[in-house]
């Protein structure tokens, strides 16, 4: 009975925040929705403890399940909704519902290379964090000693500035004639650079190299807390025990050590390529016309064309190609904990 | 918003307009334009309760007009506010025709009201927003001084009584350069295809602007285009010239701070808005190609769901005063709509009297014969053209 009241309740509430009903039909859910509440408090109140017991889970399932309603299916099934519609004219702001799979269609094939792009650099920007993330998290939790504190406050310090605030400062750190330019110049570096294609013609900004720099540097964070809650539980006996066994240092490292970290390695992966590759900012202020992520293109074709029904449908593109890839990913690579 | 200007009315002319200053302005706007739309648009309301105590005369109501950056001088608005008691905020939040019409379209199209009481879009544009209905028609009783208005930029064919729209400054499309990135004066159309350029390339995402001045490189007039056909060399050549890297980035009027720190060596740019940069930076300069620059016009509109006919009749009055007009035109380097503002600068002498003859401001016969205007597009042709713009600039 509890489950039917709370299967009941979310479809109510997901129904009436998209208005799929209006009218008498609203009304009808509505009075359905009240009656079933209140007899299921009824049935609390009067039952007896048995009862109660097996009602109680569903009940404290309510909160986070009418949270989830109205903010995450409602909004989802609205955006469904949308993918599949019309506009009739231009300036028609309110499309209409007609199974137009050509909007998905276009959003697979003219924005193709928009969905390459945002992956290979989200994946890129990812591997680079846990390069650079890793080796981090480690000297804090095994080096780290009675700094380890300041030090992960460290890493953390930079969210107290705004995303858009520290994408910006890239852009002025590294323009044209900009300090990190001059110094590159200055220590004759830019031939280098320039062959590892991170300088373009002279510049930092408005290349790849700029977008997958800016990407790393804003979500590395989220794959060294990760990575450092995992081998901060680590037991460093472990590691003692292996060497007794005359295990090398790095046999240690890969056997015990790298092993026990996998589940914060995968839980930072994801929490670095979900965000970077559905991000604009960085393509947006650190790149160019050439570089545009598949969030850019959302954003123009909602904010600009007027196009919701394609954007909703490449939002939904990108939702599929990630929910798909994570449940890849974590068959390859997940634990118990994660999967 | 951070952008309410109010300064005092003795600032200095130089420092009437530091490059910091632009910046900082600047990259809020960008933050407010990324922040989504509709949230920003949702707590619109919450401004009017705060009166500022600047306001000197009884008055008591209020006026929010949203406009393009850089598009005034810093006394206009505290004098009005001195001069009629009504506590007008002047936002420049206003980046990019499209991107803003996609911000208050939500609102505007259910009937609701929006911050903004008067905008300034592109005559395009603001004739989009006549035809759909979202403007209302001016008090023009209480506006005498429309009187001393050009009369070629009142009555549009959009709105030929001029009874929803009154022009607000107008101005040229050209190139603007600055000299310590390019090394070299530049004149034409194809130096924006120059490889030497290459990467350090900026256009506006104004599609009107930057294919009308491509296609006078072309030797095309923009303003006889009978279909997206006569328009296409353009839109080629502008792919091309992105697919190989020439292009670094399309923009709003945020181009200012690439321009300004270099990293835009060329760039399609608007007249007034680099004539206030040099007053900064004497390497940018602006320059209309020998093959001819386009000219445009911004249309000050009253959006629907706004009450204040009385605030809006006073701030267009005053504006199109010559001695007001005179002071907007000095400070943003802009065309006026409105007569005899010449003969007020020449008065005034000095340097004053020497802008009275920068062909920017007040272009003789042989500047004006090349400059054209884009031709009007049908919603269809419009659409097309939109849509083929929108494919090249990648988002």
């Amino acid at each position: 009975m509890g489950l039917g009241v709370l299967l009941l309740l979310g479809t109510g509430v997901i129904l009436l925040a998209t208005e799929i009903t209006s009218g008498i039909l609203a009304y009808i859910v509505g009075v359905l929705m009240a009656v079933a509440l209140v007899g299921y408090v009824a049935s609390i109140v009067r039952g007896t403890p048995e009862t109660r017991r097996s009602v109680a889970p569903y009940a404290l399932l309510k909160p986070g399940m009418l949270w989830l309603s109205i903010f995450f299916l409602a909004p989802l099934w609205a955006l469904f909704v949308m993918s599949l519609s019309s506009k009739e004219s231009r300036f028609d702001f309110f499309p209409s519902f007609t199974w137009e799979w050509e909007n998905y269609q276009e959003a697979f094939t003219r924005f193709r290379p928009q969905f390459v792009r945002s992956f290979t650099y989200a994946g890129i920007a990812t591997v680079l964090t846990i390069l650079i993330g890793f080796p981090i998290a480690y000297v804090i939790a095994f080096r780290g000693g009675k700094y380890r504190m300041v030090l992960l406050g460290l890493v953390v310090i930079p969210f107290f500035t705004s995303y858009l605030i520290r994408t910006l400062a890239w852009t002025t750190l590294m323009n044209d004639n900009g300090p990190v330019m001059n110094t590159l110049e200055t220590l004759r570096l830019v031939t280098v650079f320039e062959w590892l294609q991170i300088v373009d013609n002279g510049r930092l900004l408005s290349t790849p190299a700029a977008v997958i720099g800016g990407l790393t540097y804003n979500f590395l964070p989220f794959m060294i807390l990760p990575i450092y809650v995992s081998l901060e539980k680590i037991d460093t006996r472990l590691v003692d025990a292996a060497m007794d066994l005359y295990s090398s240092a790095s046999g240690a490292f890969r056997k015990v050590v790298l092993p026990l970290a996998i589940p914060g390695i995968f839980a930072g992966s994801l929490l670095v390529f979900i965000p970077a590759s559905g991000d604009f900012v960085n393509a947006q202020f650190l790149g160019g016309p050439n570089t545009t992520m598949i969030g850019n293109s959302i954003q123009d074709q909602y904010l600009k064309q007027l196009n919701y029904p394609v954007a909703s449908a490449m939002s939904f593109v990108l939702m599929i190609i990630i929910t798909v890839g994570v449940l890849v990913y974590s068959k390859f690579m997940g634990t118990e904990e994660l999967a | 918003m951070n952008n309410y200007r109010q300064s005092s009315s003795n600032t200095p002319r130089a420092s009437r307009w530091s490059r910091r200053d632009f910046l900082i302005r600047s990259s809020l706007a960008g933050a407010g334009m990324l922040s989504l739309p509709a949230l920003l648009a949702a707590c619109g309301d919450d401004d009017g309760g705060s009166s500022s105590d600047t306001s000197g005369g009884g008055g008591g109501s209020s006026l929010v007009f949203d406009n393009w950056p850089a598009y005034i001088d810093e006394e206009t608005v505290a004098n009005f506010i001195a001069a009629t008691g009504i506590d007008l905020k002047y936002l420049e939040t206003y980046n990019d025709n499209n991107e803003y019409f996609a911000k208050v379209q939500p609102s505007l199209s259910k009937g609701n009201k929006i911050d903004a009481d008067i905008l300034a879009p592109t005559y395009w544009m603001a004739a989009r927003y006549v035809s759909l209905g979202w403007a209302q028609k001016l008090p023009i009783a209480s506006i005498p001084n429309k009187a001393n208005l050009r009369s070629d930029l009142v009555g549009p064919n959009w709105d030929p009584n001029g009874e929803y729209s009154l022009p607000w400054q107008t101005g040229t499309a050209g190139i603007a350069y600055n000299i310590s990135a390019t090394g070299r004066e530049v004149k034409s159309v194809a130096d924006l295809f120059a490889p030497e350029f290459k990467g350090r390339v900026g256009m506006l995402t104004e599609m009107r602007d930057t294919i009308g001045l491509i296609l006078m490189g072309e030797g095309i007039d923009p303003s006889k285009l009978s279909s997206f056909d006569d328009a296409a060399p353009a839109f080629e050549k502008l792919a091309k010239a992105n697919a190989d890297g020439q292009i670094r980035q399309f923009t709003g009027n945020d181009y200012m701070d690439d321009l300004d720190s270099g990293n835009f060596a060329v760039c399609v740019g608007w007249s007034g808005d680099v004539l206030q940069l040099a007053k900064d930076n004497p390497d940018v300069r602006f320059v209309i190609p020998e093959e001819g620059g386009t000219s445009w016009y911004d249309s000050m509109i009253w959006v629907t769901g706004s009450e204040n006919s009385d605030a809006v009749a006073q701030w267009m009055n005053y504006v199109y005063d010559p001695e007001n007009a005179a002071k907007i035109a000095l400070g943003s380097g802009y065309m006026t709509p409105v007569t005899g503002v010449r003969e007020v600068l020449e008065a005034m002498g000095g340097e004053e009297a020497e802008m009275a003859n920068n062909q920017l401001l007040f272009p003789d016969d042989e500047t004006l014969s090349r400059l054209r205007v884009f031709a009007s597009l049908s919603e269809e042709e419009e659409a097309k053209f939109d849509e083929e713009f929108s494919k090249i600039t990648g988002a």
